[in-house]
């Protein structure tokens, strides 16, 4: 476990916390909205929820995880409330997102693009898992699934950007 | 399970978690050429996965995209044109620059040490028709007069140094906005129907600071 999670929930160590893992919440709010400004009040809304709640946080070296679900459903929440138009992800491609600056490394902006191209019930649990750190049973508990259901997610997934890579698409599972 | 079924139960872990595989998966990957090569595989693709989502912050706050920036001055220039001057459309950055104006007029709040006694503070935050449980020393404060009504302007020593912390009941903002101004930095963030401007010379407000502050603010 990091050292710096050890401890109490105190204010200060509480703070401390949210300003380490507040980098990767917000590359997670990015890829949930693929747009920075819906992203930054992602964030916003994530910090002052978990603020007040932090109570609830028992155990800090949960506290990505933790972080992370309320940023999805604050996400999926301003959503809702604000009526946020889809995302055209071809506008943000041609809008040249700084989000997706690789310093001309043509293969990883390559990916980039195909990360944010997969459907919403792909993307969001690969995302959940390798930024958010969650377990598969975790990912199925929070997005209301059978963990089968999620391997599978993941799966397919993984198995849509193997040809960026010069791979074949392995064969579909069920 | 069948042989059949493990090798295809196998390629689903490897495929949807190839860092961590069961014991029964990882024993058949062991003694499996075809899902030993698949793994590999697939373990070569996660760290460009994991590469890939590790976005450049750094990037992020640098400038909005141009065709975001032009769609954000035509907005403007439409809210003026359509407003005709109403006093309701003025965007955040105008009230930004007005908190900023405020804030210079009173220099000298900065340089306040002294913590203030609760009596005192209880009476501003009630003219302002706030109520702040500051976790920080204040060590200044007034109910400033601002655009009609009574804010309560506040100093704090926060861990990251001194903090003017504006609460603005009558005027709300409907984003997050970060300014700079004269060596300081602000932001300007939403607080219930009204809003809570933070500003400092040393350095940017931090988030999870402002988001404490913004949490203990009630109207």
């Amino acid at each position: 476990m990091n050292t710096a999670l050890r401890g109490t929930t105190g204010s200060g160590t509480f703070t401390r916390l949210l300003e380490m893992l507040r980098p990767d919440l917000m590359r997670f709010a990015w890829w949930l909205a693929r747009d920075r400004s819906v992203a930054e009040d992602v964030v916003q809304e994530t910090l002052i929820r978990a603020w007040k709640s932090r109570d609830e946080l028992k155990d800090p070296a949960a506290a990505r995880p933790w972080l992370f679900t309320i940023a999805r459903r604050e996400h999926a929440r301003l959503f809702e409330r604000k009526r946020l138009p889809t995302v055209d992800v071809e506008e943000v491609e041609a809008l040249g997102d700084p989000a997706l600056a690789t310093d001309g490394d043509a293969s990883l902006l390559d990916l980039r693009r195909a990360i944010m191209k997969l459907p919403d019930e792909y993307r969001e649990p690969l995302v959940l898992q390798v930024l958010g750190g969650l377990t598969t049973a975790e990912i199925a508990a929070e997005l209301k699934l059978t963990q089968a259901a999620v391997l599978t997610r993941l799966f397919r997934a993984r198995n849509r950007l193997r040809t960026l890579y010069g791979l074949e698409p392995a064969e579909d599972v069920e | 399970m069948s042989g059949a079924n493990l090798h295809g139960n196998a390629r689903l872990h490897i495929g949807a978690d190839p860092r961590a595989l069961p014991a029964d998966v990882a024993a058949h990957v062991d003694g499996c050429a075809d899902c030993r090569r698949f793994r590999d595989e697939m373990l070569m693709l996660d760290g460009k996965v994991h590469a890939a989502l590790e976005l450049p912050l750094s990037e992020f706050r640098r400038r909005a995209p141009p065709a975001r920036r032009y769609a954000l001055a035509a907005s403007v220039v439409l809210a003026v044109l359509v407003a005709g001057g109403f006093w309701l459309f003025r965007p955040a950055t105008a009230l930004a620059g007005e908190v900023v104006a405020h804030v210079e007029g009173e220099a000298d709040s900065w340089n306040s040490h002294q913590p203030l006694p609760p009596a005192d503070i209880a009476g501003i935050l009630r003219t302002a028709g706030a109520q702040f449980d500051s976790p920080y020393p204040i060590v200044y404060g007034y109910p400033c007069p601002f655009r009609g009504h009574r804010v309560a302007h506040l100093v704090v020593q926060t861990p990251n140094g001194t903090m003017t912390v504006m609460l603005i009941r009558h005027e709300h903002v409907m984003r997050r906005t970060e300014f700079s101004q004269g060596g300081m930095h602000g932001v300007l963030l939403p607080a219930g129907a009204g809003s809570v401007a933070l500003l400092t010379r040393d350095g940017e407000v931090p988030d999870a600071l402002a988001a404490d502050i913004v949490s203990r603010v009630r109207w």
